[in-house]
């Protein structure tokens, strides 16, 4: 990717706890209700968009994550290693979708940063700022939630066992990493 | 503080919502027709009462939908959960 300005720069480490932001990492927003949207959509990614609410689905190279009943983020499961801003998966789905008026894509690479979390004290971190239950979701490989953490909204994906994908507007990450190093500091 | 139950993300925390005041207030048809205490009836007016109350809420940190609830204001009790367009399941 040209010209990302990573905005947390730092990889924190704590007993039990690990996060750093993952970057540059392509993210979309595509948003449709019409049957056609889902299948065009299917077609296009080669893989089938998530309908049960809080849940996500996964190929090699996306991963998608069930927003709200007609939202979805799409982001790449590796870091884009291309020195380029143009995504083949942003061109397919405009020509797929937003060409034939099925739904929208919006690229928000930028607007959004990608902190990766591991380890066993997640939860823990979590619970210091955050009204959401994780009670069944840590068990839930796969599942999505939004929510708010010290009062920032956020996306959280339960990637695997002690790993969790936060995504939080670029604006508001610095302030929140700060805040999650200072609470983690403390668990 | 209490519980609300999304009908799209199922239960959350009230302070994830915004609520959007008294639900399954019309607009009148042909405003231009209207007085202007007529119009302030509809644009001002709410019933506010002590007791179960219709109200719309948005999920504001979640999925951003708006839906409907049936709330007794007098302890917060949420007699039903519905969404936009349906009938309110409750009197």
């Amino acid at each position: 990717m040209l010209n990302y300005n990573q905005p947390l720069k730092d990889q924190k480490s704590y007993q039990g706890l690990q996060m750093s932001e993952i970057s540059p990492v392509m993210k979309l927003i595509i948003r449709g209700k019409k049957r056609d949207f889902l299948s065009a959509v299917g077609k296009s990614l080669n893989m089938v968009l998530p309908t049960k609410a809080n849940t996500s689905t996964q190929s090699e190279k996306l991963t998608a994550l069930w927003l709200s009943p007609d939202e979805w983020m799409i982001f790449s499961n590796n870091v884009l290693e291309e020195k380029t801003n143009t995504y083949n998966t942003e061109i397919l789905l405009n020509k797929n979708i937003c060409n034939l008026n099925l739904g929208a894509v919006t690229d928000v690479t930028d607007q959004y940063v990608r902190i990766t979390l591991k380890g066993d004290k997640i939860y823990d971190l979590f619970q210091t700022g955050s009204p959401f239950n994780f009670n069944e979701f840590r068990n839930k490989i796969g599942s999505v939630t939004q929510t708010i953490i010290a009062k920032v909204d956020v996306i959280i994906h339960n990637q695997s066992q002690n790993e969790v994908n936060l995504f939080v507007r670029r604006s508001f990450s610095e302030h929140l990493f700060s805040w999650m190093n200072d609470s983690a500091s403390r668990l | 503080m209490f519980l609300i139950n999304c009908p799209f993300c199922g239960e959350r925390e009230q302070s994830e919502f915004k609520a959007g005041g008294e639900a399954h207030i019309k607009r009148p048809k042909q405003p231009t027709e209207l007085s202007d205490d007529e119009w302030a009836e509809f644009l001002f007016m709410r019933k506010n009462i002590k007791g179960v109350q219709f109200e719309r809420w948005n999920h504001a940190h979640g999925c951003r939908k708006w839906f409907n609830i049936v709330r007794d204001t007098s302890n917060d009790q949420i007699k039903a959960v519905y969404k936009m367009g349906e009938k309110p399941p409750v009197k």
